[in-house]
């Protein structure tokens, strides 16, 4: 093996390495299991809340939590730990579909910027300078704007707005990717443009946006509960967090479970989020 | 008979007495407080949840909010009492003519418009002919003095309105602040300028308006014209009023609490229950005139255009555990068209129970027998869907959740309710469109005419504001008959009796069902005295208002 191949063999071992073994921190371990008890609700809610979570029951409405009623009731007797259970499904799709539509777009024009050279580079850069004039869920209210509200639309909107912060951190990371020493080798021994772009750019690029996307999740999740509680997203009685809260405002001086349950599942999903991208960056730096 | 009213003090003192009686006795009145007197200056601060105004001006497209703003600067010719007599305000005596076509009104001496401009004859016509404009948009001025053919100035102070065919309802009508009376010279200055500030004859006047924000209104220094039940002459006491546009009901209430506004409207249920708990806020309960609020279902098209379904969603919705559950005991559940606050509101509460069984049976005979994998009826493969607009800006959300819980009783039966959440403008929209199956619309009007209002087939046909007011789409020549009977009939006892019967046919016939009353709870420091709700829709008046001094 030439210095060169072993050089162009680095960029494929570069992500290849296994990572060095750590204990698992106190913050990590509570953020699995956030994650665990997360998933579980969204795949299975009647394993956690066998009720239906749209079922009404105007005699016992607004009781605070007890033993009958974990989280309380809301104003028309629904169960509130039913309901935010049930809405783990659809608030964490919301985030993840959000998620993976700006990340996707984020993908294509930062490749385009960073590798299909520089009038391409600059029309990317400046339509993203575009959309970046605008705040992000300013950007994701005009789309809703446009295409009218509901759960669907505010997924797209919200991948849409997170969609050119994306493409600027691809793009740079290409470009510093593009002028590592093992391109330069494999670019020297002569292959193809498309080959160095997915064998060894791309795969080394995509290594942080796993980190991003699970940061990205977090917000995404925010934002669309943002949304639903301006009555953009998810239109009431649907069992979404936004939703609740919003719902649970008008009453907040009365019956504060009301609001403070769906929001701290918000709460606890964007600080979920955050702890395991975190992690998973701190890994991938010293691995 | 030749039929006339003048003013006469000493019984106006006297009503005002007995009215101020009743008002402290439900704990209504917080002027109440013997030996205070009150202190002129300051400033209040009234914060509204009601939907802000488009043009300040009632008599383009007419609807509450307006009401409820120009009330501090707009009069009308005549007034309703506590009792639901007419009274004196900018007319001082109208007389009737035998056959109910021509009526006179005599206006009250030296009153200037506060621009100015006198109050004369001329200035009434004036304003007919600003409401019957096409242009000016207005739909219920417009629709109220529909009958009124033509004016005519009999000498300066003396107007006669001759009417196409007796009109039971017109001096009723005249009260509303839609009908109020306003300067010709502001009238003038064109739609643009109007709205932006109207020019009457009222205690205060529009000084400026931020929009999404608040209008200043200002004391008029030269007020001369309160109406008979009035608690006093000349200025208003307060110099200002800051009105204060704050949508959430929750920062409305918190502002409140902390002081920052006097007043507020649209209180929550229970904001009012919590606020009765303590004794530094007190409560106007001032359920507005007019009809019910209650769900009209539009007999015009699939699945309500049969009666039998209309039934079956009626008994099918759990109304009175709704009610219970969300309003707290602050709103009493209504099984009329027309509000309580009317004498001759009929209620029906043998129509409107709750009933499932019945329900599905109904749905069984009109052809709705097969479900579909949801649980929703079905018929020729169209599953039984019910496309209810809510007003986001007209329903509290204590209604709009009753609406959840009525989705959620129907679908046991087989009914799909879908709620739509809009905004005002997408909500007129979908109803010009008749892109509605079930509707809740509030209508506020002085006495039993609004029936004809709400249920004559003419209803159907949008005003020239596009807006329509038969959402039930009710087209039975009977009604239509029937109103227009009760429409002219001067006897009272008759004209009360064709009512009946009207809502009668109404009710049986499941076009509407009932909730409650209007709701029209006001939340006041209990820094404020001498503020009421007028007797006709119910708005708030500042007039007889103060404050402590600072």
């Amino acid at each position: 093996m030439s210095d060169l191949e072993v050089q162009a063999d680095l960029g494929r071992q570069a992500r290849a390495r296994e990572p060095r073994r750590r204990r698992l921190g106190v913050a990590e371990a509570l953020a699995a299991a956030c994650a665990l008890f997360l998933l579980v609700a969204a795949v299975a809610p009647s394993v956690l809340a066998p009720g239906d979570p749209l079922a009404i029951d105007p005699l016992s409405a607004f009781q605070p939590p007890n033993l009958a009623h974990w989280f309380g009731t809301d104003e028309s007797g629904r169960d509130i730990f039913t309901r935010v259970s049930h809405g783990t499904g659809g608030s964490l799709m919301i985030g993840i579909l959000a998620t993976a539509i700006g990340l996707g777009l984020g993908i294509v024009l930062g490749t385009m910027a960073g590798m299909l050279g520089r009038v391409v580079d600059f029309t990317v850069n400046r339509f993203l300078e575009v959309l970046f004039a605008f705040p992000g869920l300013l950007l994701a209210l005009l789309v809703i704007l446009v295409f009218g509200p509901g759960a669907q639309t505010a997924t797209v909107a919200v991948g849409l707005a997170t969609a050119p912060g994306y493409a600027r951190i691809i793009r740079a990371q290409l470009i510093s990717v593009r002028s590592s020493a093992f391109v330069e080798a494999a670019t020297v021994l002569g292959r193809g443009r498309w080959q160095i772009l997915l064998r060894h750019i791309l795969p080394n690029t995509l290594a942080p946006l796993f980190v991003l996307g699970t940061l990205g999740i977090g917000q995404a999740v925010v934002w669309a509960s943002a949304l639903s509680y301006l009555g953009l997203g998810a239109a009431p009685p649907a069992a979404e967090w936004g939703a609740m809260l919003s719902a649970g405002r008008t009453y907040i001086t009365s019956a504060w479970w009301m609001a403070f349950f769906p929001g701290l599942f918000i709460v606890l999903t964007a600080v979920t989020a955050t702890s395991l991208g975190r992690a998973l960056e701190r890994r991938l730096r010293h691995a | 008979m030749h039929s006339s009213v003048h003013s006469h003090r000493p019984a106006v003192i006297g009503a005002v007495l007995a009215a101020a009686l009743l008002l402290t006795s439900c704990a209504a009145s917080p002027g109440a407080d013997a030996g205070s007197t009150p202190v002129k200056g300051g400033t209040l601060s009234y914060a509204s949840g009601d939907a802000e105004p488009t043009c300040l001006d009632p008599h383009v497209g007419g609807n509450y909010p307006q009401a409820l703003l120009s009330t501090q600067f707009l009069e009308s010719l005549v007034s309703r009492d506590s009792n639901g007599q007419i009274i004196p305000w900018l007319a001082k005596s109208w007389t009737e003519s035998p056959d109910g076509l021509v009526w006179e009104f005599t206006l009250t001496d030296g009153v200037t418009f506060t621009d100015g401009t006198p109050l004369d004859a001329a200035a009434v016509q004036a304003n007919v002919a600003h409401l019957q404009d096409p242009k000016t948009g207005s739909s219920t001025g417009y629709l109220a003095l529909a009958k009124v053919a033509s004016t005519e100035a009999v000498s300066a102070n003396v107007v006669r309105f001759t009417l196409s065919e007796p009109d039971s309802a017109l001096l009723e009508s005249l009260t509303q602040p839609w009908l109020a009376i306003e300067s010709p010279t502001g009238l003038a200055r064109g739609m643009d300028e109007n709205c932006a500030a109207p020019v009457g004859t009222g205690p205060f006047t529009v000084e400026s308006w931020e929009k999404q924000d608040s209008v200043v209104l200002v004391r008029n220094a030269g007020y001369t014209s309160p109406p008979a039940d009035a608690d006093h002459t000349g200025p208003a006491y307060l110099a200002m009023i800051i009105w204060r546009f704050i949508p959430d009901s929750a920062s409305r209430f918190a502002a409140l609490q902390a002081g920052d506004v006097d007043v507020i409207d649209n209180a929550q249920p229970d904001t009012i229950v919590q606020a009765e708990k303590g004794d530094t806020i007190t409560h106007l309960d001032a359920p507005r005139p007019g009809a019910s609020n209650r769900i009209e279902l539009n007999s015009s098209r699939p699945p309500f255009n049969d009666a039998l379904v209309r039934e079956a969603f009626i008994r099918s919705a759990n109304v009175d555990d709704a009610v219970s559950s969300l309003f707290q005991g602050t709103a009493k559940r209504s099984y009329s068209a027309l509000s309580s606050v009317e004498a001759t509101a009929l209620q029906r509460p043998d129509l409107f129970g709750y009933d499932a069984k019945a329900a599905g049976k109904l749905l069984d005979s009109a052809g709705w027998t097969a479900r579909d994998s949801a649980g929703y009826r079905v018929k020729d493969g169209a599953r039984l869907t019910v496309q209810f607009p809510v007003s986001t800006n007209q329903s509290i959300p204590a209604e709009q959740s009753l609406f959840e819980q009525i989705q959620a009783t129907a679908k046991k039966t087989g009914f799909d309710v879908v709620l739509t959440p809009m905004d005002l403008s997408s909500w007129y929209t979908a109803l010009g469109e008749n892109g509605y199956d079930a509707v809740s619309a509030p209508y506020t009007k002085v006495g039993p005419d609004v029936l004809r209002i709400l249920f004559d087939s003419a209803g159907i046909v949008p005003a020239p504001s596009g807006y329509f007011a038969n959402h039930a789409q009710v087209n039975d020549p009977e009604v239509d008959a029937l109103l227009a009977e009760a429409a002219t009939v001067t006897d009272a006892g008759k004209r009360a009796a064709l009512y009946t019967d009207v809502q009668n046919k109404v009710l049986e016939g499941f076009y509407i069902l009932p909730l409650y009353d209007q709701q029209n709870h006001y939340l006041l420091s209990s820094r404020v005295s001498g503020a009421r709700a007028m007797p006709t829709v119910s708005t708030p008046t500042f007039y007889d208002a103060w404050l402590p001094a600072e």
